[in-house]
């Protein structure tokens, strides 16, 4: 088998390129993997968010509806229980404040868009279906010339600087600042 | 000779530099706060020593709590009887106007925060869908002097063409205490048509499962308007006002004091979610609608 010279040259390179082959195989193998779990993952968050919009739609269907009938404290008598019983999920602060501003309540409206924004960016994302880009533009211009009208009027009071805060921080997360 | 004058002079001393290092119970200033009564006196006083102790420990003197029927509050104010004042926002008013009680800070409580509103609320599938419907109807109202239970409600009926003294059938009062929860269940079962009912009580009700969301249906309900408040005599001691101030802004629901050797969440045992500094300015809600209604402070006969 290792007679002389040449069987020796031909077995080492024949191992060398079965080494070569395997490590190949191993490589391509590793790559694809990669590739194939990227892709799940990615399908899985679309599959998640949109299970997400989904869930909300049927969640906070029945608060849009009062809302539709005009009966905003009904709507956000219900939407209270949803809060407490989804605290983590931003939608239903979001819709809070959106209420909240229709009935006169400035400062706690500024304060709701706050909460859900800082639960979930996707509201300040003109992308996203869940977009509320126009809302939240519009209560910072309208937090500015008032809450900001008044705690000018008052330096010293906390109240105050603390809501102006809160405008500020959901006019820098529109102008693209982060968390 | 020098050892003995000076063991007269630190046994003469001692006693004396003792006392003077010792800061006994009763040492501090007393003052005293006056708490309006809630539903009674128990109550109000289970709820708010927790806080006349936090001021205590925050501020450096003994606070007593005074607790203080809402009719008698302006009389027994003038009478100096209390420093400091706790009441709702009608009542801050009175005290402002005749007798120059100076703003401190507001509760906070609710969706509202600093602010309430008034409803009127019938039963949900009771016929009653809007507020014209309810002329010839039974309702209750909340305590006379009652901002969102009362005031706001009527000066929203006024508004609607709706006369309270003539375009209903009957209006009440509940007796007793718990005033504002008897006339929300009076309405769901059936003992009023409609009642004047605090949107903050709908919503603690509706939190505690004694009522449901959609059991009612809001025939009309007030901007959100100033709630309890805090205020001072306009002769206070400007440093212990300030120092009061800070403390009740500064309050946090994990802070706790001791209330007959027991440590009680101060906010909790309150019932509220903090204190905020609104301005007086902010009030004007109520004296307009005051006026309209022709209550306290601006009656006229």
């Amino acid at each position: 088998m290792f007679n002389d010279t040449f069987d020796k040259i031909t077995w080492a390179l024949l191992a060398f390129v079965i080494v070569a082959l395997a490590a190949l195989l191993a490589m391509n193998h590793g790559a694809g993997d990669g590739k194939a779990a990227g892709l799940g993952k990615a399908v899985e968050r679309e599959m998640a968010y949109r299970a997400r919009i989904e869930l909300i739609g049927k969640l906070y269907g029945p608060v849009e509806d009062l809302r539709k009938a005009g009966k905003n404290q009904e709507a956000l008598l219900k939407l209270d229980e949803l809060i407490r019983s989804y605290p983590g999920e931003a939608h239903g602060y979001i819709l809070q404040g959106e209420i909240l501003r229709e009935m006169g309540a400035l400062d706690e409206a500024v304060a709701s868009f706050e909460a859900g924004v800082k639960l979930n960016g996707d509201y300040v994302d003109a992308r996203s279906p869940l977009s509320r880009r126009g809302a939240i533009q519009g209560l910072v211009d309208e937090g500015l010339r008032s809450i900001g009208g008044r705690a000018a009027a008052n330096p010293g009071n906390r109240s105050l600087a603390a809501s102006l805060a809160k405008v500020n921080y959901l006019k820098s997360r529109l102008a693209g600042g982060c968390e | 000779m020098i050892r003995s004058t000076f063991r007269r002079f630190l046994l003469l001393f001692l006693p004396l530099l003792l006392l003077a290092g010792c800061k006994g119970e009763g040492s501090r200033p007393v003052v005293k706060i006056g708490y309006m009564l809630c539903n009674n006196e128990q109550e109000t006083m289970s709820r708010f020593l927790p806080l006349t102790r936090y001021l205590s420990d925050k501020c450096g003197v003994d606070f007593v709590a005074v607790p203080v029927d809402t009719h008698d509050f302006e009389k027994r104010f003038k009478a100096g009887e209390f420093t400091f004042t706790h009441s709702n926002s009608l009542i801050y008013v009175i005290l402002h106007e005749n007798e120059g009680v100076q703003l401190l800070a507001s509760e906070k409580r609710g969706k509202f925060g600093a602010r309430s509103a008034g409803a009127l609320i019938a039963r949900k599938g009771s016929g009653i869908e809007k507020l014209a419907d309810i002329r010839g109807k039974r309702l209750a109202f909340g305590p006379m002097l009652a901002p969102t239970g009362y005031l706001a409600e009527y000066d929203l009926m006024l508004s609607a063409g709706i006369n309270p003294e003539h375009d209903l059938g009957t209006y009440s009062i509940p007796p007793g205490s718990y005033k504002h929860e008897k006339l929300i269940y009076g309405v769901l079962y059936g003992q009023y048509d409609v009642a004047a009912a605090p949107i903050l009580d709908l919503e603690t009700m509706t939190r505690e499962g004694k009522i449901a969301a959609d059991d009612f249906v809001i025939l009309a309900q007030s901007k959100p308007v100033p709630y309890c408040t805090f205020g001072v005599a306009k002769g206070a001691d400007p440093a212990l006002v300030k120092k009061v101030k800070e403390a009740l802004l500064a309050l946090k629901p994990a802070d706790t004091a001791e209330v007959d050797g027991e440590r009680i969440k101060v906010l909790k045992a309150a019932w509220i979610d903090g204190y905020e500094e609104l301005l007086d300015s902010d009030y004007d809600s109520i004296r307009e609608m005051a006026k309209r209604v022709n209550m306290p402070p601006y009656q006229k006969y």
